[in-house]
């Protein structure tokens, strides 16, 4: 009787997240596809148009491959900052050269975890072209003899994102850096300084080959998590209050527009176009899942 | 060169890195101490005298009510979104079932799908039920959260040993009994690790209330610090303590857990 009982144990402990995830998420992905055919503003009725929406966003004027190409661009030059600044700090700090450890891990890991609307807030603030630090510091010094506008200009706008989302990054990559430098056996460094091999030896050929995983890791989340990029631009861009209205969409030439800001203008921003705006987010997601599938092709094919 | 140099240097180094590290918090909590007009006039590095004016602005905002929001939001869903995904995670680390393998796999693919997949459905599903006007939409995408689950079966899985459950349950124990008994003295841990990313994450969500939420007394801290800057859109001054204050709390969370936080990590998510 006992066994009998207990067959219903597992379904019951894996119902409450198998019901919450069919509802709140299998549901609206299907019914967002469902949308994403449609032409709807979501008040009037839909209009099915077929794979109209997905047409269009090979239109300049969707702006889609634009964002996408932004958005990408961000990432190429923001991960491998983050990971050189990341892998070298958590070096240092797992090195027997540093005191206070704990102390110094947690200040870099403290950018991470701050509100992304606040951070842009405070890139906004620190290069407002009037009032920013920045460019008091840099007039006071004598370096430029007029303010930079450094969010009006699309090249100092992309360069200043990349600042603002490495200094956010950096703490991330280093704890997993740190987390994985735990996980390398000591013996395997001692044995190479028994050898007579220096520092940078040591972390040329038996560090970093041990510490690929993370790397793919990081690299692979950091693809993910990056396409997804949407508040720090958008409120370094917009500013205070301005960052849920049509004021400034992606910036100058909307050269820091990216992808799920599109989406949101799309369908509530500038516009309400529900079905264009579920073809972006399936377009999105269609290139997350072309990524993670070379990430993990790349994976495999490494330990094969 | 003598170990005493190295160690000075390498924490001169690192100290030099973690002034580039705290150097906006910094600029941005001394700017919340002085009156708007100074802040365009000159560069200030030490605290003005204008820290409790402001802060008077902060509270006439509202902004506790916009805490008291956060909170709520923050509390459940990190609440919710543990036991849901210790609850499943125990399913698929102690127990066999049929399709396990294959509900697991799905369970990584979801993993990879962006949350804004279903987004544009989801606001509508929310207006339809009739809860567009409360916080519960902000609360339910955590509970069914992918990678919690992920965690929490992988870290019981190496964490709790089989025989200790299996003696409980000839103990007479019961199923629940086992789990909420014996499970989650193993995994605290994992508990601390997930609960602290959840309300991380769920503290700092801007995209769904933006969308869903349209009243100002439902507004949580994103959407809060945004809209003292409409209110007040010539004191930068306020914002910014607005700012300082918004970020308090996950700073405090943090401080306080990051040695568990981190243990976590390095057990759960690099091995598995």
């Amino acid at each position: 009787m006992n066994t009998v009982k207990r067959r219903w144990v597992p379904y019951f402990f894996l119902s409450p997240y198998l019901i919450l995830y069919v509802a709140f998420g299998f549901i609206p992905i299907l019914f967002s596809l469902y949308i994403s055919l449609t032409n709807w503003d979501g008040i009037s009725g839909k209009t099915f148009v077929g794979l109209d929406n997905y047409k269009f966003l090979f239109n300049p004027d969707s702006y889609f491959f634009k964002s996408v190409g932004n958005t990408m661009l961000f990432v190429a030059l923001t991960l491998p900052l983050q990971i050189i600044i990341g892998l070298g700090i958590a070096t240092l700090l797992y090195s027997k050269w540093v005191k206070w450890k704990a102390f110094f891990q947690l200040i870099n890991f403290l950018p991470y975890i701050v509100t992304p609307v606040a951070v842009g807030l405070m890139f906004n603030l620190l290069f407002d072209w009037q009032a920013g630090f920045v460019n008091k510091l840099l007039l006071q010094l004598g370096v430029i003899d007029e303010g930079i506008y450094w969010l009006g200009d699309p090249f100092y706008a992309r360069m200043v994102i990349v600042l603002m989302l490495s200094w956010k990054g950096f703490g991330y990559t280093m704890i997993f850096y740190l987390a994985g430098l735990a996980n390398i056996p000591k013996d395997l460094n001692e044995a190479a300084e028994v050898d007579g091999a220096t520092f940078l030896q040591t972390f040329w050929s038996i560090t970093l080959p041990l510490l690929k995983p993370v790397t793919v890791f990081i690299v692979i989340t950091g693809i993910i998590g990056g396409l997804q990029l949407l508040e720090e631009p958008m409120l370094l861009l917009g500013g205070a209050g301005m960052g849920s209205s049509t004021a400034v969409i992606g910036g100058p030439d909307r050269c820091c527009l990216t992808t799920v800001w599109n989406m949101y203008d799309t369908a509530y921003g500038s516009t309400t176009r529900y079905g264009l705006g579920a073809a972006i987010a399936y377009g999105l997601c269609l290139i997350i899942a072309v990524f993670s599938f070379l990430g993990a092709r790349f994976q495999r094919g490494d330990q094969g | 060169m003598s170990s005493y140099v190295r160690t000075t240097a390498g924490t001169v180094g690192i100290a030099i890195i973690s002034i580039f590290a705290l150097l906006p918090f910094y600029i941005m909590m001394i700017m919340g101490t002085y009156q708007n007009e100074d802040l365009f006039q000159k560069i200030v590095l030490v605290p003005g005298n204008y820290l409790l004016q402001n802060l008077q602005t902060v509270a006439d905002s509202r902004f506790d009510l916009v805490y008291v929001n956060s909170l709520i939001v923050s509390i459940a869903s990190t609440v919710l979104s543990v036991f849901v995904s210790a609850f499943a995670g125990f399913a698929f680390a102690k127990h066999e079932f049929k399709y396990k393998k294959k509900i697991f796999a799905g369970v990584l693919l979801t993993m990879m799908i962006p949350g804004q997949l279903g987004l544009v459905a989801y606001v509508i599903e929310m207006r339809s039920l009739g809860l567009s006007g409360t916080l519960v939409p902000l609360i339910l995408p955590w509970m069914a959260n992918a990678f919690g689950v992920f965690w929490m079966t992988q870290f019981i899985r190496g964490a709790v040993p089989t025989e200790v459950l299996e003696s409980a349950r000839m103990d007479g124990c019961s199923d629940i009994g086992v789990f909420f008994r014996i499970v989650l003295a193993f995994i605290y841990p994992a508990i601390t690790t997930l609960s602290l990313l959840v309300f991380l994450w769920s503290w700092n969500n801007y995209l769904l209330p933006l969308i869903m939420i349209n009243k100002p007394e439902l507004f949580t801290i994103p959407l809060g610090i945004n809209s003292l800057g409409t209110a007040y859109r010539t004191d930068l001054a306020a914002q910014i303590l607005g700012l300082t204050l918004g970020t308090l709390p996950v700073l405090i969370l943090f401080a306080i857990g990051s040695k568990s936080f981190i243990r976590g990590l390095t057990a759960g998510s690099v091995k598995g």
